[in-house]
């Protein structure tokens, strides 16, 4: 550079690039201030201003029937919001030019696909505010539809709910889920089981919400729940609903309920009431109809144990169905004060077999077929039907039924008689078909099985194990008290009513008085039931119903056909061929 | 490094006009353009280095900024398939539901026959006695329980679709759900299936 400028170049390019080499240092060293030692509380006050968490929530499992039929899960709904500060004409390109729709047209349009009155909706996007709430909860068309619109002062906040696809179809079984988090039935005894984990989601976002690219973005996955398959036959379970609701509208009972056993396992295949609950809709029913009373309620349950007084007799060998009986009218019962019992029908004194008495429900006759066995014997038989205790499945709020301590009955004389023929003590529903299936089951008691398990893969359900059951009573009981059932059905007055043609069924009725809790009095109402067990030569289910405080039929008159037709109907769902054995000839008197 | 080295402390300080000699002008410029070239290609190496980095930086971030949009797009059409999804699962779950196929049902006039017949092929038997369904008990009840989420029901169900596949042509639509004679007895050959006479 010998021109212009004096002095050596080369020093003076040296200059420069040294003046570089330092600017570049300063740079650097504020870079790795800025990058490095002051890196983690930039980033933190940054992410602070841009980031965004949100929680993924994790979708409930669902409850299944026995053949896979959902029964409950978890879908998405929409809450309809409006901003009414900023309502306004809505801009839309119809046919190429753009047209602006009125706010009436358009709230005239929202109110049709929501199917609203247009008043409602005017009312909710009046006002000044950023917030109010047209509709919760609209369904996915309903969304569909509306978004389509694209009111731009519309937005929607999606929101998981628990739906039950087939309404009321064990709808007192499934429980349900409040907003408020309150839940009943299996939705509450599995919650563990069907809750999954809740995820969570933070990332940085920028002015148009989109994700910044390579922002920090952490995520949590949500797990969700597992799933619950039922042993129920939803299916069946619809049937026998069907069948309750309209006999409980028939009888204008309180309540009623059929529930069916499988005999050889233990399994419910529908447990129906009549009320029935729509889990959708828990509201519109009360409190006390909501319940699953299958497992809840107790009452007396009249003559439908008088078969249990029976088989101990037999299974302590201190009786047969062929025991001959005196039956009076009326009976005062030992040490009582001259506490009378009486039958439901005025009659000379009867000469009956046992199984006559069964037959007949007398509850003189019972009496006397019972008194031969000792009360503490007696009472040791009732618990091992399973009485007085929850059963295995320990569904929530379940009952227990009431014997009362042996204490209580050696100081009450009455107890130990009127208890022969279902008073003075009480049981579930499903307690009561236990009982039955135990006699069915070659006196053998099984723990009833509701739900088959929890699996997070629907493939992997297989069905609960049986665990082996209690010898209530020997085989041989058991084969006696079947046919002593059998001719219940066969030549019973009422008993009758629910034979099948060509299948060998054993039933007993039950019409049991209640008591007023006010005056201590039995009375009617009544609570009529029928119990029966089908087909007789290899017992496969137990169909017990019941009617509490039948006010049209006074008597079990009024489920013997309800009977028959569930049984029917779940003879014919199992494929149950007709029977091709004789039926047993024992004799009803002497 | 000989161009930046300082002065080394224990070399002697010699006037450093002793050490100038004679060197022609050509060299000194030959030798001073040498290194004004070196530094300058060093400027420029770091120049276009810096941009070359700056610029596929930016080019990185268009492209990662691209694919969030696509990102956010597939999304959003995901979002609007399972919306679609779930309005589909919401019309089979009601056409479905017990509720309706029972309302259906009742609409077809069917009737559920109590008495089911069993043909056992490997003992040649019939169980049962076949009898024509009854349509006093045996007529499929209407629906009773409730069912508040159904939102699509077999509305388009009528007579004479239903008839058309399970009637033969010359039977009017109308009469599929008519009452038969509901005494009559279907003949059975004492529970044994009756031999084909082509045997």
């Amino acid at each position: 550079m010998a021109y212009l400028t004096p002095g050596d170049s080369s020093k003076r390019l040296k200059k420069i690039v040294a003046l570089i080499l330092v600017f570049v240092g300063v740079f650097a060293i504020r870079l790795i201030d800025l990058q490095i030692i002051q890196a983690d509380a930039i980033n933190a006050k940054s992410f602070e201003k841009r980031a965004v968490t949100r929680a993924l929530p994790a979708l409930r499992g669902e409850i299944l029937d026995v053949n896979g039929k959902v029964l409950a899960k978890t879908i998405l709904r929409y809450d309809i919001n409006v901003a009414p500060s900023k309502v306004g004409p809505v801009t839309r390109k119809i046919s190429g030019q753009t047209v602006s729709v009125p706010v009436e047209q358009v709230v005239a349009e929202i109110s049709s696909i929501l199917d609203m009155t247009v008043e409602d909706v005017t009312q909710k996007i009046i006002g000044t505010g950023e917030y109010a709430q047209i509709k919760k909860r609209a369904n996915a068309a309903e969304y569909r539809k509306i978004s389509a619109l694209n009111i731009p002062w519309l937005y929607y906040d999606p929101v998981a709910e628990r739906v039950y696809p087939n309404g009321a179809v064990a709808g007192n079984l499934l429980g349900f889920i409040t907003q408020s988090g309150l839940m009943e039935g299996i939705e509450q005894a599995y919650d563990k089981c069907l809750a999954g984990v809740d995820g969570e989601e933070s990332f940085e976002k920028g002015k148009d919400g989109i994700k910044i690219p390579s922002s920090v973005v952490t995520t949590k996955k949500a797990v969700p729940g597992k799933h619950v398959r039922l042993t129920i036959d939803s299916d069946l379970q619809y049937f026998a609903q069907q069948v309750m609701a309209s006999t409980v509208s028939y009888l204008r009972a309180d309540w009623g309920t059929a529930t069916i056993i499988e005999v050889k396992t233990g399994r419910i295949l529908a447990a129906a009431e009549a009320p029935s609950v729509d889990p959708n809709d828990p509201g519109k029913l009360s409190a006390d109809d909501r319940r699953a009373r299958i497992f809840q309620a107790a009452f007396e349950p009249g003559s439908t144990l008088k078969t249990i007084t029976a088989a101990t007799v037999v299974d302590t060998g201190l009786g047969s169905p062929n025991m001959k009986v005196v039956a009076p009218y009326g009976m005062k019962i030992p040490n009582s004060d001259g506490y009378k019992v009486t039958d439901s029908h005025i009659h000379p004194l009867e000469q009956l077999t046992m199984t006559g008495v069964l037959a007949e429900s007398s509850n003189t006759g019972i009496m006397n077929v019972g008194k031969v066995v000792d009360w503490k014997t007696r009472y040791d038989y009732l618990e091992k039907f399973g009485l007085g205790k929850r059963t295995a499945i320990n569904f929530p709020g379940e009952g227990s039924g009431l014997l009362n301590s042996k204490e209580t009955w050696s100081n009450d004389g009455v107890k130990r008689y009127v208890s022969m023929f279902g008073q003075g003590i009480s049981v579930t529903p499903i307690q009561s078909a236990m009982m039955y299936q135990a006699i069915g089951n070659q006196g053998v008691r099984l723990n009833p099985i509701l739900v088959d398990g929890c699996e997070a893969d629907i493939n992997n359900f297989k069905n609960a194990e049986v665990k082996p059951g209690f010898q209530v009573i020997s085989k041989g009981t058991s084969a006696q008290t079947l046919s002593m059932l059998e001719r219940v059905v066969e030549s019973g007055a009422i008993g009758k009513y629910g034979a099948i043609p060509g299948y060998r069924v054993g039933a007993k009725t039950g019409t049991a008085q209640i008591r007023d809790e006010n005056t201590g009095k039995y009375a009617g109402p009544y609570a009529i039931s029928y119990f029966g067990v089908a087909p007789i030569d290899n017992p496969q289910y137990v169909v017990a119903v019941t009617a509490f405080k039948s006010r049209t039929v006074g008597s079990s008159l009024g489920v013997a056909t309800p009977f028959k037709k569930i049984m029917q109907q779940v003879l014919r769902t199992y494929r149950v061929p007709p029977s091709t054995t004789k039926t047993s000839d024992l004799p009803l008197n002497w | 490094m000989s161009a930046i080295r300082l002065d080394s402390p224990n070399r002697p300080l010699v006037p450093a006009r002793a050490q100038l000699r004679a060197v022609s002008l050509a060299n000194v410029r030959t030798v001073g353009r040498s290194a004004a070239r070196q530094n300058s290609k060093l400027v420029s190496l770091l120049t276009i280095g810096a941009l070359s980095i700056a610029f596929a930086n930016l080019i990185l971030h268009i492209l990662t900024s691209g694919s969030v949009y696509e990102l956010a797009n597939i999304q959003q059409e995901s979002r609007e398939l399972n919306t679609t999804s779930q309005i589909i699962a919401d019309e089979v779950d009601s056409l479905s539901s017990q509720q309706n196929l029972s309302n259906s049902a009742q609409k077809l006039g069917m009737i559920a026959n109590a008495n089911p017949v069993f043909l056992s092929i490997g003992e040649q038997k019939v169980y049962g006695k076949p009898t024509a369904a009854l349509n006093t008990d045996g007529r499929v009840a209407r629906n009773l329980i409730a069912n508040s989420v159904m939102t699509v029901v077999s509305s388009g169900l009528n007579t004479a679709v239903a008839s058309a596949d399970a009637a033969p042509a010359a039977v009017p639509a109308g009469n599929v759900a008519n009452p038969k004679s509901t005494s009559v007895q279907v003949i059975s050959n004492g529970g044994v299936i009756p031999a084909s006479p082509t045997h």
